[in-house]
């Protein structure tokens, strides 16, 4: 019962510290340099880690095994695990916008594991024979974190993305304007005492070229990270699979799917081997990536076939 | 720079600095890191960084242009510069047998290739969950028939001509898997093992105009290489000084780890194949109590499966049962197995679990299944006698065992008598001769039930284990590579950082890049700068600055 009454607490407190951030989110797109603004969204973000490591660990605690055993855990996992990126990118002290990113998606999930899904979904279950076994941690933790590097990695690619089509749209739209800044810039260039301020205000192109080339290297650098998560929890998942089901590969459509998006996410990874590849091309790719993720993830467990059918649910109330 | 290449001999080098550094202090400059002008060094060093980004940035922007039109045009270039050579060789057709593999070499590991055969398999797995494997052809003429075609175009005649029925075995598949597999050894040999030579041939820069053109570069007024090689070293790289130029690098595994990362993949790809081809397997479903020989459940999967001679141990099951939750839903379930040899003598006994299999002698037997053979039953103080219990078909993955026992004259036509449905080993439901619920009883619980006059005592409830049997040599090869591919992934996380620099007069230009985390080398390469002490300059080495600079 006290639990129950914890695991409340812990979700309304996030839910509505998250509702919180992404306000102070909108005002300081809207306002700019609003100090404290900005600061009290990232200590909204560190409170609303703990309260999801609290809600976690409570339901751990009262249920017995590891809360992953379901899609409303594995979503508050997800959750979990986009302001876990959060705060190692806030305690590295780096500001690249990755917050405008992961906050946004831990509130998305959150909001859909505890109010889209049924109440009774919410109830902590019983654990089939076949999860009872100490790589159910290792597996869907590892499998969870990376899909939720690999979303923050392709959104940030679906931003370049966006970005760069607006740009290529104003410069289609402006040319002249666009060309003399062009000039202006490598005029700057040639002198070697730069007045700062002129240089700000005449360069906006070149920021949003440093913003696109800023977004393009981190998302391969977060990809990489998600990658690395989605290789080790598919390979323990082999490893699971060869001890409990009876062999290392069941061409089971989870699994299937999951090996697409590694393959996609592999292509990636390729495509930045090759310099005429990278930036959009690539940013493409991490685009179908973001796609085939929910599908893994998310489509097939709608269906509810295959041997991974604990975390499928159906749409019916009744 | 060839005696450069011993590592020792560099470290040997590097013991130098370290006392000169403190000579130098000693004798005619302040050691002294200046906070202040440090970070006006640094805002200074800024707007150069910023400056030589944008000169970088367009003329990438160009040349990303340029080559985009380029890239259309790789594989005719290809062809052209074997145009050339086959005169060069004197033509024939031993020439052409001589240059073959390396043209099938150079096209395999084309890189657009290799990432449209990834996209080949990718779509083709997607297919393959799209379209329902295994059934019969029935099924398919059903399900995609040729009046109705899916996408105006699709119809069985595609799904059975093609194989898509049996996706994973499909000739397709495989096929586009093996083209990979050529693809990655290819780019492996061709690419990937010539990158190692390269990157493993460090080179120093001996001008500050090839030093400022690296990713990252920048000038360090007034400081010492030595200094900035310590630090280097405090921070991870690996130092090379000769004279006044630095070579530093960091992460090199990083750069050869993709290496293993195919490597590795090759290995389960090996392993895979193995396993398809040389395994037995079969499933058996045993009651409490009974035996089997595990090479009559074996079937071989392949050509290559061979049998052996644990194929003659029999297996006994002394018991089946379950635990259960407190709700009542089965926790887990368990088989007591005994294996006996040709003489009938028990070399290994061991309860299996899900999740816990049976190994021995190159097999393994899994729990995967169970059933419920019979109900053992005692009638009116008689028998016990066994009831066979019959499973009952039900949509959903519950299920439910029926049995009937007849009551009164047996040899009547329309025999009545008393139904018992069981969902699991725990409880049995009885229902009378008019089809009512009557009751519940716990098999083992003695608690006699009389329904209609008949007195039944539910003795016990015989369960028959599901297992499936399995022979796999694959398994070691696939295991080492998924070690392998974890550990390589990881590895290839690490990003390989140059560092080159340059002393020219008192200023030291350094210039860096690196090919993984390009977002934070900057970040980095300025913090480790800043704490670049900065030498206070007496009038001699001033000097020495104006001849310099």
């Amino acid at each position: 019962m006290i639990f129950s009454t914890l695991e409340h607490i812990f979700t309304h407190i996030s839910f509505s510290v998250v509702s919180i951030v992404i306000t102070v989110h909108f005002l300081t797109l809207l306002v700019d340099e609003v100090v404290g603004l900005d600061d009290s969204s990232e200590k909204g973000m560190v409170v609303n880690f703990f309260c999801i490591t609290g809600l976690l660990v409570t339901r751990w605690i009262y249920s017995g095994h590891f809360p992953l055993s379901d899609l409303y855990e594995s979503l508050i996992f997800l959750s979990w695990g986009f302001s876990l990126i959060h705060m190692v990118s806030y305690f590295k002290r780096r500001k690249y916008n990755l917050s405008s990113i992961t906050a946004p998606s831990a509130i998305f999930t959150q909001g859909f594991a505890t109010s889209g899904l049924l109440t009774k979904m919410q109830q902590s279950a019983i654990l089939a024979p076949a999860l009872q076994s100490q790589w159910l941690m290792m597996h869907v933790s590892m499998m969870v974190l990376g899909y939720a590097a690999l979303l923050c990695g392709s959104l940030l690619s679906v931003a370049l993305l966006v970005i760069t089509f607006r740009k290529v749209i104003t410069i289609i739209g402006k040319n002249n304007n666009q060309s003399f800044s062009f000039g202006e810039i490598f005029y700057m260039n040639e002198r070697s005492n730069v007045l700062l301020n002129a240089y700000f205000l005449s360069s906006k192109n070149y920021y949003r070229y440093q913003l696109t080339q800023q977004l393009d290297r981190w998302s391969y650098r977060i990809i990489s990270l998600g990658f690395i998560f989605l290789t080790i929890g598919i390979l323990s998942g082999a490893v699971w699979a060869n001890e409990a089901w009876g062999s290392y590969w069941n061409w089971d459509p989870k699994e299937t799917w999951a090996f697409i998006t590694w393959t996609i996410f592999a292509i990636y990874l390729h495509t930045r081997t090759n310099t005429n590849l990278e930036g959009v091309h690539s940013a493409i790719v991490a685009s179908m990536g973001f796609l085939i993720i929910w599908i893994c993830y998310f489509g097939v467990n709608l269906l509810g076939i295959g041997l991974h059918s604990y975390g499928s649910f159906t749409l019916t109330s009744n | 720079m060839e005696t450069l290449l011993n590592p020792s001999k560099s470290t040997l080098k590097l013991s130098i600095p370290k006392t000169h550094i403190f000579k130098s202090s000693l004798l005619h400059s302040t050691f002294n890191p200046q906070p202040r002008t440090l970070f006006h060094r640094r805002t200074l060093s800024i707007t150069i960084t910023c400056k030589v980004k944008t000169s970088q940035g367009r003329t990438n922007d160009g040349k990303n242009i340029s080559k985009k039109i380029l890239l259309t045009d790789t594989a005719p270039e290809l062809s052209n510069e074997e145009v050339k050579v086959k005169p060069k060789n004197g033509g024939g057709a031993l020439g052409l047998v001589r240059r073959l593999p390396r043209r099938i070499l150079a096209v395999l590991s084309n890189l657009p290739l290799a990432i449209g055969e990834m996209f080949a398999v990718a779509g083709l797995m997607a297919l393959g969950t799209a379209i329902d494997q295994g059934e019969a052809p029935d099924y398919y003429f059903q399900k995609y028939p040729e009046e109705n075609p899916v996408l105006g175009f699709f119809t069985w005649r595609w799904v059975l001509t093609l194989g898509l029925d049996h996706m994973f075995s499909s000739p397709i598949f495989l096929g586009t898997l093996v083209l990979l597999g050529l693809s990655l050894m290819a780019c492996t040999y061709t690419t990937q093992i010539p990158l190692v030579k390269v990157a493993r041939r460090w080179s120093f820069l001996q001008t500050a105009d090839a030093i400022k053109k690296q990713e990252f570069s920048d000038s360090l007024p007034r400081a010492s290489i030595k200094d900035l090689g310590v630090i280097l070293m405090g921070s991870g790289y690996e130092v090379f000084l000769k004279g006044p130029s630095l070579y530093a690098f960091k992460g090199l595994a990083g750069r050869f780890a993709p290496i293993g990362v195919h490597l590795a993949m090759l290995l389960i790809m090996a392993g895979g194949t193995l396993s398809a081809t040389g395994s037995f397997k079969g499933s058996v479903t045993v009651p409490q109590g009974l035996n089997f020989v595990v090479g009559d459940v074996l079937g071989p999967t392949g050509f290559l499966s061979t049998p052996s001679e644990a194929f003659n141990t029999e297996v006994h099951v002394n018991r089946f049962y379950m635990d259960y939750y407190d709700s009542g839903e089965v926790s887990q379930f368990h088989t007591d197995l005994s294996l006996l040899d040709m003489n009938g003598k028990e070399v290994m006994r061991k309860t299996l679990s899900v999740n816990d299999p049976l190994r021995y002698g190159g097999f393994t037997i899994y729990q995967t299944d169970w059933s419920f053979s019979a109900l053992q039953i005692i009638k009116d103080g008689e028998g016990p006698f066994n009831l066979a219990m019959a499973p009952l078909k039900l949509n959903g993955d519950k299920k439910l065992f029926g049995t009937f026992l007849p009551i009164g004259d047996t040899n009547s036509p329309n025999v009545k008598g008393i139904s018992m449905l069981a969902r699991d080993l725990q409880s049995i439901i009885l229902y009378d001769q008019q089809g009512k619920f009557f009751g519940v009883r716990r098999p083992n619980s003695k608690l006699p039930i009389e329904i209609d006059g008949t007195k039944i005592v539910i003795v016990d409830a015989i369960g028959s284990t599901g297992l499936d049997l399995k022979i796999d040599p694959g398994v070691p090869i696939v295991y080492a590579g998924f070690g392998a591919l974890m550990l390589t992934t990881c590895i290839s996380y690490l990003s390989h950082s140059q560092i080159w620099a340059l002393q020219d007069g008192t200023t030291v230009f350094v210039g860096g890049k690196t090919n993984r985390a390009k977002a934070d080398f900057p970040d980095d390469m300025n913090r480790l700068l800043d704490r670049v002490p900065e030498l206070v300059e007496s009038f001699k080495s001033k000097q020495t600055d104006g001849i310099g600079g």
